[in-house]
């Protein structure tokens, strides 16, 4: 059994439906339905197998044809499909066979309201990568922009209207007579043939900037175009295309006219009769729309600010702090109702005239860049195993609870009293998040960055839940824990109230909790932390820091060390050793007396030592990202980053492999590959005992993934042999790979895991007596 | 419908966030318990001036309870009422005696009051007149105290430093009794306040005597020794129990299981002087009851309570002055506290008779008012519109609450602006350094700070300089403020060195550090000494 999630919501823009009741969103493959009322997902139209790039809702012919439910998606299948998102159901597919990046359909917007009887075609502009080969070799990759008769599934002819080198989003006038694209410092219009005459030239014309145009759009009533650039400028053309656009023989007159005086703005003799320059961004210029009166300019960009412009007088209007760079605005059929989509992969749906906040989709966020001394550890992620919820530092200064049944965020606890800003310096850093067993406690462990040496500071945190919903309240704050050494690992108790943070500066300290019952606040538990104990070995930083299952051994690693102590006297009762490189990962195998270390630097290893002997069992030679071991079970599952060499059959661009060892056998039992396994994280679930998750977070860059597996394990899974686990990368950006195939075609596991290791890992001197 | 239901969810996606100080570990001390609450309600008022030490104090027990306190050669009546409107003049005072007077007693419907002074005579006057009506004379040696027995009005007892304990009939002014048996100064007795027969003395001959007048023989019935030379004995309510001080601690013995010690509160640090029993609100589940307690005082300063159904001290006061004399007035709304310097600490509690009194002045004044007559509001009328505002919420409906408005301080309002170097030089002027480690630290996450500190005129940087020299040293600032102060002095240098002003405050910062060095070398020092020990203490564990 596979299930998915952590699917990017705001890859492309998303459409209401008539009645605003629903809105559709691409989710990578698939188009989700979410309710605008509850926010919560409804459905989902599956068939694409790739990314979805556009979906277009059909608008009512007449009043009563509101409920009608059908849209028009494109992807990157090169397929264009047309379903009946209310049941749901694929009602059409046209093949086009080429990548399709953006489609626009202009006659949905032109109500033709005069002949009814006549079924008319459906054309649509769409914007492919021609992939067929070509003689030309210079023009070997040609971004085209294509027409597209739907009603009879085919490309029209070879009309190529343009082409650029770049990948652009078509953006059309709600009017339906225009439809636009940004190609660098140019503007290209076209101007919508009307309808019968279907291979009459489509007229063009090009509107000039001395900046690289980022976003256009177009006035709903008048001819009036505003694009915004990537310094943060607005411009906005008025009556463009009067000469191009006016008779029949425009472009002749286009030449004759060579007038400039009355053209304030106008560059190059463009064919527009002013230009005005708005500036308020400080940043490029994402977001620009009309609202449907055409009274008002939307415009939003990296600064997470929505301004609301008055057109004609260039009056402003702020819906500030929103707290991540916007991507898409987009207005509903109900005047009161828009959405818009952010960066940090949340749809907030706004009331419109207030632009209050009704309610929030949320996807999960993507990790943090932070400055490479913080980075990793495999702290960053922390699960709730009975929930089934995984909770990871966001951008905001938040630790995001993502519900990896629900696919959705269930909350946001605010860790640091601070706003984030996009663009600003991150200078205070959520370094690790623990959370207790039944995940009704939560540690956090922060770290301000020093300005030039002072005012540095380290702070731990205890937070817990009030109810169910993960609402948490912060209990106790230590500062400098360990005086101004960072936190390596924060660890729960798996029974009683205890936390153990380690440090680098050389000691761990236990934590236990005073709970006094206030009588006057309804019988509420007030929770505080004190300093139970201070440990340390030789004044070795300590990496890493584990309670076994039962709580009654704690682990901590003193950089190549393993010492075990016991948590409740704080006596060391022995120590393990040694590993080559810093261990940076311990966890206890279950129920077996093993302790599995990961260790990296330049010689990574993964190691399995035996408590019972205090020697090592086994170990490979592995970059293991991250460790994870259920509490009832004899066996752990590491995942491992392949070396770059081997990116070769059955590994089809993927870097890293989850393998499920059982704690006494050096054979894996089973093994998945996944894509972007660096910076992943791993655990186990309690809900379902045999149930391995798995998510991926790449921390470089943009460049983020989600996946998530829950794979039965074989040897458990007697029902059902043969149920298959697709895994899916959905991400943000590289969609050309992450969507292709899938590992339907690998070979059994069986066979894999043996060619994996013998091509992959040189085995260790293994011993086992 | 749907429009206020979208009304209510609106939310903000960011909130403000104030700059506050860090937070301060707080003390682990207990909650101020129910108990020693009630025992602080009482509003304590000084009445000072009072020559020399007093040496007794006793309630009436008739309401409203006046109560009297001996001073030197007088003793002066106080009334409770007057007390808690400030007023602290005596309303009457007796001055009759010829010597320093020592004991008190009211009979016990408050008119008649029983005087003892160390010439050895016993007065007993009418409370209203003030008039001695009896002379009873017979005591030899000063006389110590003398006691109006709880259910007995005609019979008086005394007792001094003759070691004689005398039972008088007050009317015929003759003795009944000589009670023989102290060997020393009998210093104190107590009634049974069970038995009109029952009572018991103590002496500084250490021992403790139940008298019975009904044994023919006047021999005590009972006898225990506390140890020390005994100051006072009371009667607990139960007439079982009796509670004496004596030396530092006060003993609890059980009378009726033949004089066993219950208890022995050694709480106190010097000689206890003087016991009463005092009541405190107990609630239970609930309901509300009263519990007594042993007050005892001492001259150390301290009055305790002490729970002797618990065994535990419940309460502890500290008062400016070693305390003579305590006592609790029957209505548990008076507690008086004599001192050896003449100043009685009265405090009062605020009692429900204030509150009554309170609302029947308000009734009456109510219906001076004639309520005006109710006219229909109309559009016209600008009330019209606000109608309904200054509602009250009935029970049971549904609270929406306004959002909080945060109130913004100066600096904070400075900093939102992003106006870094006003709000650094804002919080300087205002006094209260946390706020201004608290900005600090902001500035350093804004990465703001030292661009700031470049930025200072002249005044402000000494400002920042002052409180530098100030501060830096202290050990919760000083690992931000120390880094801060050499990166200041390096920056602004040239500055430094243009201005007087500003080289004095560096002299001082010199100081302060110079000062701090020499702690550090000292405390040093002291770990040097003490670790060695330590560990010898380690090892032999």
């Amino acid at each position: 059994m596979m299930m998915r999630g952590g699917r990017s919501l705001v890859s492309s823009p998303p459409a209401f439906s008539n009645d605003a009741s629903k809105l559709l969103v691409c989710t990578s493959n698939t188009v989700s339905v979410f309710s605008t009322a509850t926010g919560f997902q409804i459905t989902s139209l599956e068939g694409h197998t790739a990314l979805v790039t556009s979906v277009l809702v059909v608008p009512p012919s007449s009043p009563a044809a509101k409920v009608l439910c059908y849209c028009w998606t494109a992807s990157l299948d090169g397929t264009i499909r047309y379903w009946d998102f209310s049941v749901p159901e694929l009602l059409k597919t046209i093949e086009i066979r080429v990548p399709i990046f953006s489609m626009v359909i202009p006659s949905f917007l032109d109500v033709p309201a005069e002949d009814k009887g006549k079924h008319e075609d459906l054309f649509a502009y769409v914007f492919i990568k021609d992939t067929k080969e070509t003689q030309d070799k210079s023009k070997a990759l040609r971004r085209q922009i294509r027409k597209c008769n739907l009603s009879k599934s085919c490309l029209v002819g070879r009309l190529i209207l343009g082409e650029t080198k770049k990948l652009e989003v078509l953006t059309v006038s709600p009017s339906g007579k225009f439809f636009g694209i940004c190609n660098k410092f140019k503007l290209h219009i076209w101007k919508v043939p009307d309808q019968g005459s279907e291979h009459a030239a489509v007229r063009k014309i090009t509107l000039h900037h001395t900046k690289k145009i980022t976003v256009i759009t177009f006035h709903p009533t008048q001819r009036i175009i505003a694009a915004g650039d990537v310094t943060g400028r607005i411009l906005t053309w008025r009556g463009f295309g009067n000469r191009a656009f006016a008779g029949s023989n425009g472009i002749e007159n286009q030449k004759l006219i060579n007038v400039q005086e009355d053209k304030p703005g106008v560059r190059d003799n463009d064919d527009a009769d002013s230009c005005s320059t708005w500036h308020w961004h400080s940043a490029e210029v994402n977001v620009l729309s009309f609202s449907s009166d055409g009274t008002y300019l939307y415009s939003g960009g990296k600064e997470g600010v929505l301004v609301v412009w008055q057109l004609d007088t260039g009056k402003k209007k702020f819906l500030p702090r929103i707290g991540s760079p916007l991507l898409y605005f987009i207005d509903s059929p109900d005047p009161t109702l828009s959405s818009i989509s952010c960066a940090d992969n949340q749809i907030h749906l706004l009331k419109m005239p207030s632009m209050g906040i009704l309610k929030t989709i949320s996807g999960i966020k993507a990790p943090c860049c932070y400055p490479v001394k913080y980075e990793g550890w495999g702290n960053g992620i922390a699960f709730d195993q009975t929930a089934g919820l995984v909770a990871l530092r966001t951008e905001n200064y938040c630790i995001q609870f993502y519900s990896l049944f629900d696919d959705r965020g269930i909350s946001e606890v605010q860790v640091c009293e601070r706003n984030h800003q996009p663009g600003d310096d991150v200078t205070v850093i959520v370094t690790a998040v623990a959370l207790s067993i039944d995940g009704s406690l939560m540690s956090t462990s922060e770290v301000k960055l020093a300005e030039e040496g002072i005012g540095g500071l380290v702070c731990l945190k205890f937070w817990q839940a009030r109810s169910q919903n993960k609402e948490f309240s912060l209990s106790t704050i230590v500062y400098e824990p360990h005086r101004d050494a960072g936190i390596s690992a924060v660890t729960f108790h798996p029974s009683c109230n205890m936390v153990v943070s380690s440090s680098f500066g050389g000691d761990f300290k236990v934590w236990r909790c005073n709970s006094d019952i206030s009588q006057n606040d309804q019988m509420r538990q007030n929770f505080s932390w004190t300093c139970h104990a201070v440990g340390s070995y030789k004044k070795k930083p300590m990496t890493a820091a584990v309670f076994s299952a039962d709580g009654s051994v704690l682990a901590v690693a003193a950089e190549t060390l393993i010492t075990l102590w016991n948590p409740y006297k704080n006596v060391l009762l022995a120590v393990l050793g040694e590993t080559l490189t810093p261990i940076v990962n311990l966890s206890f195998i279950g129920k077996s007396d093993n302790v599995v270390a990961a260790s990296c630097g330049s010689n990574p290893q993964l190691s399995v030592w035996s408590m019972s002997k205090l020697s090592l069992s086994w170990s490979y030679k592995l970059r293991i990202e991250a460790v994870a071991s259920a509490l009832d079970l004899s066996s752990f599952a590491a995942l491992a980053l392949l070396p770059e060499s081997s990116n070769e059959t059955p590994f089809k661009g993927r870097d890293g492999v989850i393998l499920l060892y059982n704690a006494t056998d050096p054979v894996p039992t089973a093994i998945w590959s996944v894509r972007k396994a660096k910076g992943g994280a791993l655990g186990f679930l309690q809900v379902n005992p045999s149930s391995v998750e798995e998510i991926s977070i790449d921390g470089q860059g943009k460049q983020y993934g989600y996946a998530s597996i829950y794979g039965e394990l074989p040897e458990l899974d007697k029902k059902r042999p043969e149920t298959p686990w697709v895994p899916s990368f959905p991400s943000e950006r590289p969609w050309e790979t992450i969507f292709s195939g899938s590992s339907h075609n690998l070979p059994p596991l069986t066979k894999l895991c043996s060619a994996f290791l013998e091509s992959l890992l040189e085995k260790r001197a293994a011993a086992v007596e | 419908m749907a429009e206020i239901r979208a009304e209510e969810e609106t939310s903000t996606i960011s909130k403000t966030f104030l700059i506050k100080p860090k937070l301060k570990s707080k003390p682990r001390t207990l909650p101020q318990t129910p108990e020693s609450k009630y025992w602080s309600s009482f509003k304590s008022t000084r009445i000072p001036n009072l020559v020399s030490s007093i040496s007794s104090i006793s309630f009436s027990p008739s309401p409203p309870h006046p109560f009297a306190a001996a001073y030197s050669a007088s003793v002066s009546l106080f009334s409770p009422l007057s007390l808690s409107d400030g007023d602290v003049s005596p309303s009457s005072t007796i001055s009759s005696f010829s010597d320093v007077v020592s004991s008190l007693s009211f009979r016990s419907d408050g008119l008649l009051l029983a005087a003892s002074d160390l010439s050895g005579l016993i007065q007993v006057f009418d409370v209203k007149t003030r008039t001695p009506l009896r002379r009873l004379r017979s005591h030899t040696r000063p006389v110590r105290f003398v006691k109006y027995p709880v259910l007995d009005k005609l019979h008086l007892l005394s007792g001094g430093d003759d070691a004689v304990v005398k039972f008088w009939d007050v009317a015929g002014e003759n003795v009944v009794l000589d009670l023989m048996g102290h060997k020393d100064y009998v210093r104190c007795a107590d009634c049974s306040p069970v038995s009109s027969d029952l009572f018991v003395t103590g002496s500084y001959d250490h021992t403790v005597k139940v008298w019975d007048v009904r044994v023919e023989n006047s021999r005590s019935v009972l006898e225990v020794n506390h140890g020390k030379p005994v100051e006072d004995v009371i009667y607990l309510p139960s007439g079982g129990l009796i509670a004496t001080a004596g030396g530092s601690s006060v003993k609890i013995w059980d009378l009726i299981g033949g004089g066993k010690m219950v208890h022995s509160m050694e709480s106190h640090n010097k000689t206890v002087t003087s016991i009463c029993v005092g009541r405190t609100r107990k609630e239970n589940c609930g309901h509300k009851s009263m519990e007594d307690r042993i007050l005892s005082v001492g001259l150390d300063g301290y009055m305790k309570v002490f729970d002797y159904g618990n065994m535990k001290i419940t309460h502890s006061m500290r008062f400016p002055a070693p305390l003579m004399s305590v006592s609790f007035s029957p209505d548990c709304k008076t507690r008086v506290i004599g001192t050896s310097n003449g100043i009685i600490f009265a405090g009062r509690r605020k009692g429900k008779e204030n509150v009554e009194s309170g609302g029947r002045g308000n009734v009456l004044g109510f219906e001076n008012i004639s309520e005006p007559e109710r006219r229909v509001l109309r559009p016209t009328n600008f009330r019209y519109f606000h109608r309904g505002q200054s509602e009250k919420p009935v029970e049971g409906d549904f609270l929406v609450m306004r959002n909080k408005k945060i109130k913004l301080a100066e600096h904070d309002k400075l900093l939102k602006k992003f106006r870094h170097k006003e709000a650094l030089v804002s919080v300087l002027n205002k006094n209260n350094r946390e706020n201004v480690v608290a900005v600090m630290e902001e500035l350093v996450t804004r990465k703001k700070l030292l661009k700031c500190v470049s930025n200072l005129d002249t005044d402000e940087l000494g400002l920042l300089l002052m409180f530098l020299s100030k501060n830096a040293t202290m050990p919760r600032y000083s690992s931000l403020l120390m880094g801060l102060t050499k990166k200041v002095i390096e920056t602004r240098a040239e500055d430094i060195q243009s201005s007087d002003a500003l080289k004095g405050q560096i002299r001082n910062l010199k100081r302060s550090i110079e000062e701090e060095l020499r702690i550090q070398h000292s405390l040093q020092e002291i770990q040097g000494i003490i670790s060695p020990l330590l560990r010898i203490i380690a090892g032999r564990r």
